[in-house]
């Protein structure tokens, strides 16, 4: 069956859309804010997640701490000989590293030491001692946001670590590293053991905490469970448990409560709105006028949906390319921080773009049939009246 | 053509209070009658109309027009019947303020989707013959009285109906529009049309071409 568009209709549409130019000016203005509020929300949440993710799993499976009740100690490199043997265990690797507080700046780095002869335990690890030569105690490799704050802070070419017996030292910048994602790579500065060790002041025997790589992932229970048996005053952490800890973290969750509380907020805006001044008593008026030129409920029906289609759907097209431009190009200026945790202490990252169909569908369907409904509901009541009651 | 059968219309204000605008109404119009419906205002000439285009449903009785029972109508199918036979001019005229004189014309075209040669030709030809061709991108709140009843009569052609209803047409009118509006009904008639004129105007009384004169009063037909 061939469907003809009635493009009268439309225009009819239009030309009441334009009769009432103030009224549907506040209209798509609201309701772009509303696109706008509840879809950059979802692309931050997107973003973080997809950091949060890649990051995530680029973690070792298995992550072994020293820890005394509740304060956590520096662990013997001794235990590495005993968890080698394990059935299903690929490798064990030493880690030392540490948060280093640039207090110039107010933030954080995460410094990590590494043995450039060793196996890494990252992938992106390999990438720098292939690529960068950190076997002195002289030089790092520093993440992109490091590399910007210490620039800004006039440390171009080198730095000066505080250690803790007060002295400084000097170690020069060789270079900087990009991973796979901003949250694993910005605040990293990456050194020799040597460097670090003398930087945290940990003696060669001892290392900061211990990551066992599992080949079978269905085998990291067990894992876990032996490595308990053998040390049952030590904290093992599965990555699965860091995903958790870093959900918390960058409270995705809670945003995602926000978003939905907001999404109710405003549609409950837009309704009781709609309910309350959408239909004036010219506009009852001219249903019924239109009734009783021959058009049916179906007619007016269709003519009403025109309408609120035109308009839900410019203010959503608004709204979306409003996040986009505020969420990728801005960076979420005050939104991002009701998201990211304890961005303050950390230095700052970009969010990543990710274009997620599923966000704007859902976006879509939490606002254009909403407000169509809001608009057809009130106008069918109208048109199913008589007509002659309506007019009189 | 047009038939009212035992027609009772009560209309209820409230729980206890209700209004018998029409009681055992029986009329009969043949095709290309002019009729006038005569009686003061609450009379229930506006009723009889409105029950005619099918703008409302009678409590008890049927209304036939062409045979059909029009009174039994489902709102869908009510609307087309007007759509279709209907020709109705208001008595406030019930333009729709902001639009054109065009756009107003051609609102009982949209529904059915016409061609758009079809339109145009249609709205040039009613123009014409209404003489508001020069007014023709005009907003119809910026006309005048006499302007605004020629552009509902187009209005009430442009899907050239077999019924015209005029409910008041010169209550907003002076002498001289009035008399310019009972002309355009002589043509009307003489195209074949009927036309059923709701009117306490003396004016409509002694027109040599009005076929019948019905005075209503309290919801009777006196005579």
């Amino acid at each position: 069956m061939k469907i003809k568009i009635n493009f009268y209709l439309l225009e009819y549409a239009l030309s009441t859309l334009l009769r009432q130019k103030r009224k549907n000016i506040f209209i798509i203005t609201v309701f772009t804010l509303l696109t706008f509020i509840l879809s950059s929300t979802f692309f931050i949440t997107n973003s973080i997640k997809y950091e949060l993710n890649t990051t995530v799993d680029s973690l070792p499976e298995i992550i072994i701490q020293n820890l005394k009740a509740g304060k956590s100690y520096d662990i013997d490199t001794s235990v590495v000989d005993t968890i080698i043997p394990i059935a299903g265990v690929e490798d064990v690797t030493p880690r030392i590293w540490g948060y280093y507080f640039f207090k110039n700046a107010g933030v954080n780095f995460t410094i990590i030491g590494i043995d450039q002869f060793e196996k890494q335990y990252k992938s992106s690890f390999d990438a720098i001692a292939n690529n960068f030569k950190i076997d002195d105690d002289s030089s790092m490799i520093v993440g992109l946001g490091v590399q910007k704050i210490l620039h800004d802070n006039y440390y171009k070419e080198y730095f000066n670590f505080i250690k803790p017996d007060g002295s400084f030292k000097k170690i020069k910048i060789a270079g900087v590293f990009k991973g796979e994602t901003q949250l694993e790579s910005n605040d990293v500065i990456v050194l020799s053991k040597i460097a670090i060790r003398e930087i945290l002041d940990i003696d060669e025997y001892t290392a900061t905490d211990i990551v066992v790589k599992v080949k079978n992932k269905d085998e990291i229970p067990t894992v876990v469970q032996k490595i308990q048996e053998l040390y049952p005053s030590f904290r093992i952490i599965t990555n699965e448990d860091i995903k958790v800890s870093y959900q918390n973290i960058f409270d995705y969750k809670s945003g995602l409560f926000l978003a939905l509380f907001i999404i109710s907020l405003f549609t409950f805006f837009m309704v009781i709105y709609d309910k309350t001044s959408g239909l004036t008593s010219e506009e009852k008026k001219e249903i019924g006028i239109l009734k009783a030129l021959g058009w049916t409920v179906d007619d007016i029906l269709k003519e009403k949906f025109y309408e609120s289609f035109l308009i839900s759907f410019i203010a959503y097209i608004c709204g979306i390319l409003l996040a986009f431009i505020f969420v990728y190009i801005f960076q979420a200026p005050l939104l991002r921080d009701v998201f990211v945790g304890y961005s303050d202490l950390k230095t700052t990252f970009e969010l990543p773009f990710v274009l997620d169909l599923q966000t704007l569908a859902l976006v879509f369907f939490l606002s254009v049939p909403i407000y169509i409904a809001a608009t057809i509901i009130p106008s069918w009541r109208i048109a199913t009246l008589d007509a002659d009651e309506v007019i009189r | 053509m047009i038939q009212l059968q035992n027609v009772n219309k009560r209309y209820i204000i409230n729980k206890n209070h209700t209004v018998d605008a029409l009681q055992n109404i029986n009329l009969d119009f043949k095709e290309g009658e002019l009729i006038v419906l005569k009686g003061a205002s609450g009379s229930g000439k506006s009723t009889i109309l409105s029950l005619i285009a099918a703008l409302s449903k009678p409590t008890s009785g049927e209304v036939i027009v062409d045979g059909k029972r029009i009174s039994k109508l489902p709102d869908h199918f009510a609307s087309i019947y007007r759509r279709e036979n209907i020709g109705f001019i208001f008595q406030k005229y019930n333009l729709i303020p902001n639009l054109t004189v065009e756009e107003n014309i051609l609102l009982p075209l949209i529904p059915s989707n016409p061609s758009e040669k079809y339109a145009s030709v249609r709205l040039d030809d009613l123009m014409k013959q209404f003489n508001i061709e020069h007014k023709k991108n005009i907003i119809v709140q910026n006309l005048s009285g006499g302007e605004q009843q020629r552009v509902a009569i187009a209005r009430a052609h442009i899907n050239n109906p077999k019924i015209i209803i005029a409910d008041e047409p010169t209550a907003n009118l002076d002498e001289k529009l009035s008399l310019h509006f009972c002309e355009i009904l002589k043509e009307l008639k003489q195209s074949n049309k009927t036309i059923i004129v709701a009117t306490h105007d003396p004016l409509f009384f002694n027109l040599d071409f009005v076929d019948k004169i019905i005075d209503i009063k309290n919801g009777h037909i006196i005579s």
